[in-house]
């Protein structure tokens, strides 16, 4: 059974008086283990798509299963805990407390899922060396370049054992050689571990990456 | 975890922490003075009037108390005493005649209660034989009858002459007057006067207004010199209701934080004063009862009540309903200064957690996108305003007590006052005290106050919608 499924999801934002429909007619499945990436340019509704498939927000019609669970439905602190226990967030920036160093920001997580103190030092050191920062647990995220930044929100989002991983333009913010280095790291992680991922990203040589590439325009998936 | 993310979470803007933290420190110092100063003043107030004036129990002829009259004494008092000899919560008991008089002295004549008591029985109920400012104690072995008066009955009856002599220019140095002001009144030395107006006039020809204001009570106190000895006549009503007079003379001048009291209180052997009214030596208006503890003294009187039930029996707290209510509500005061106080600063911590939690919108967004739950959210924002509170508090609570600890011991001197204290029956000096049920009350005073105010900003934090939050912009 696929991971995720979404069924005819239609978005619509009615914030402002203007409608905007930012996601039509998306029919989607997702695989365990792919590495894939949803392209497209600024606008086309790929964070939109995003926050739907992590249970961020709401289609206005249609419907998204991950594992055997209805997103759509879920609500309030259900819909919390579903998040912490079964997706990984990667978000663009923002990801890392401040005041927490790198180990603990990896460990926070898992404390919120109430993983006992040991345990989460043991699990949060092992991730950190995955991600090729082992040295690194004891630095402030402040201490730390963009691109070791986006490699602990990694280790941070692989410590929730996540059914996936969700990144929204991972390296939008990282230069070119450290963009490179997230994506074979993340590769890594797919090949050797299974780890399912799906990134948005408008950089080709990201694109160039991935292993499927979903294409949208307008809010509609041209190519998939 | 979240305790020390919440800690360090405070310490980012450390400035904005420090001020209030700062502030709930020098706020909450402010209250604690308040209630350690209340505290002393009231504890002073209390254990004077009971050890001075009121003793813990008091035992009287209910028609006495309606009407002071010379024939409504204690009918039972030997069965009395000989039960409140053998209870084992009673520390002293004594037993007094109690008076109404008019004593004349050669230059002045004024009304007063005089108090006929067994000085050895006295001294283990009042403590007035050791204010004893000048002369001395009851002493039953004089030809002529000793009376013991208060100061400031001797000023009303002019048993008091001012003498200024050079010797007192030292006793004005010793008491840190200004060298200035002891030289001006140098130019009195040896002028002596018989009234205070009479002092004061010429010393306030020396003066200007001002340093007059200020030290005229104290030169006059150091110039004053009592008129030991001389003759006092009493004049009272006896049981049968003729008039009697009798002549004692003036051995002793105390003085206690009370001047209402030191003016209408003499002392004199009880057996002189029994013999001049008439009385037996088993009739006595009052008895008067010390007890171990004041904790204990509605139980005495409660256990005296029942056994004789014709006599009026009241604990210090119905003799003295207002001294009761000073105890009672002293305390209580005390807290609701802090409560104001608390209520001021958090506006203060209302403002520093909104601004906390508005520049860390995008990362309380992220938290509960990630699966932080509200009540996570909530309690983090709860105690970082907690600890913040708390940080003051501790700091605040930390200096009052070090301080207090000082000036409960050396006192705060209010003596520039000190004649408006004791009218009012406060002494000048206050040793501050504030116990350890005060400082648990604050604590927790200020940890309600952490926790109100973080309600609005954590309202605030709760109602992020973590995609907004999220979005670049
Ligand atoms: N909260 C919102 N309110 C109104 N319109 C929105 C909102 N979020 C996104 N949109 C609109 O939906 C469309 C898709 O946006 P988005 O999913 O952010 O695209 P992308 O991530 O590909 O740049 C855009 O036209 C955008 O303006
Ligand atoms: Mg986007």
């Amino acid at each position: 059974m696929a991971v995720i499924e979404v069924i005819n999801v239609e978005k619509t934002y009615n914030e402002s008086q203007i409608k905007v429909t930012a996601l039509k007619n998306i029919n989607l499945t997702i695989e365990a283990g792919e590495f894939t990436a949803i392209v497209g340019p600024s606008g086309s509704g790929k964070t939109t798509l995003l926050n739907l498939l992590g249970g961020l927000d709401k289609p206005t019609s249609g419907r998204i299963r991950v594992g055997d669970v209805w997103v759509d439905t879920l609500k309030g602190s259900k819909l919390i805990n579903f998040r912490l226990h079964h997706i990984g967030f990667v978000f663009q920036s923002y990801n890392l407390i401040p005041v927490l160093s790198a180990g603990e920001n990896v460990e926070l997580i898992m404390q919120l899922q109430g993983v006992p103190a040991a345990e989460r030092r043991k699990i949060a050191y092992s991730l950190l060396e995955k991600v090729g920062l082992a040295d690194r647990y004891k630095s402030k995220p402040s201490q730390l370049s963009g691109g070791q930044q986006q490699r602990v929100a990694v280790a941070r989002a692989l410590a929730s054992k996540p059914n996936f991983i969700l990144a929204d333009e991972p390296t939008a913010n990282l230069d070119g050689k450290s963009a490179e280095n997230l994506l074979q790291m993340m590769e890594l992680l797919n090949k050797d571990d299974g780890v399912t991922f799906i990134f948005s990203t408008h950089d080709q040589r990201v694109v160039n990456r991935a292993h499927r590439v979903v294409v949208l325009e307008d809010g509609v998936i041209k190519e998939s | 975890m979240l305790i020390s993310l919440s800690w360090r979470n405070i310490w980012r803007n450390k400035t904005r922490s420090m001020i209030v933290v700062a502030a709930i420190a020098v706020g909450l110092f402010g209250g604690v003075m308040a209630v350690g100063i209340l505290n002393g003043w009231i504890n002073q107030r209390v254990h004077d009037s009971i050890y001075n004036e009121i003793a813990h129990v008091q035992i009287h002829n209910p028609e006495y108390l309606l009407n002071e009259e010379t024939n409504l004494y204690i009918n039972n008092t030997n069965e009395i005493l000989a039960v409140t000899d053998t209870m084992k919560d009673v520390k002293g008991v004594s037993a007094r005649i109690r008076l109404f008089c008019m004593a004349q002295s050669d230059r002045a004549t004024t009304g007063m209660v005089v108090m006929g008591i067994n000085p050895t029985e006295e001294e283990k109920v009042s403590q007035i034989y050791r204010k004893i400012i000048a002369g001395e104690y009851v002493d039953t072995t004089h030809q002529i009858p000793s009376i013991v008066i208060g100061s400031k009955a001797a000023e009303v009856l002019k048993l008091i002459n001012y003498r200024i002599t050079t010797e007192k220019m030292d006793t004005l140095l010793e008491q840190k007057l200004p060298e200035q002001i002891v030289d001006s009144v140098k130019l009195l030395i040896d002028k002596s006067y018989r009234k205070k107006s009479a002092l004061l006039k010429d010393i306030k020809s020396i003066l200007s207004k001002s340093n007059f204001q200020k030290y005229a009570d104290r030169l006059a106190s150091v110039f004053s010199e009592y008129r030991l000895n001389k003759s006092l006549v009493l004049t009272i009503q006896s049981s049968n209701g003729e008039l009697h007079y009798q002549l004692f003379k003036v051995r002793g001048i105390y003085q206690t934080s009370n001047s209402q009291f030191d003016a209408a209180n003499a002392f004199v052997d009880r057996s002189v004063l029994a013999k001049m009214a008439g009385l037996k030596p088993n009739q006595v208006h009052q008895v008067a009862i010390i007890c171990n503890d004041m904790d204990k003294a509605q139980s005495v009187s409660n256990e005296l009540a029942k056994l004789f039930p014709t006599v009026s029996v009241r604990s210090w707290k119905q003799t003295s309903p207002e001294i009761a209510l000073y105890a009672q509500f002293g305390d209580f005061m005390g807290l609701i200064y802090v409560v104001i106080i608390l209520f001021a600063l958090a506006f203060g911590i209302i403002n520093t957690m909104m601004m906390s939690v508005l520049e860390r919108i995008k990362e309380l967004g992220m938290l509960m996108a990630i699966g932080m739950n509200k009540v996570k959210v909530f309690i983090m924002i709860m105690l970082e305003s907690v600890m913040l509170s708390l940080t003051g508090g501790v700091v605040g609570m930390g200096l009052s007590a070090v301080i207090l600890a000082i000036l409960g011991h050396t006192g705060i001197d209010f003596s520039a006052w000190s004649e408006g204290f004791a009218a009012l029956g406060f002494s000048s000096v206050v040793y501050p005290s504030i116990g350890i049920i005060d400082y648990i009350e604050i604590t927790v005073l200020v940890v309600l106050t952490g926790i109100i105010s973080s309600l609005w900003p954590a309202r605030r934090a709760l109602k992020l919608n973590p995609i907004e939050a999220l979005r670049e912009e």
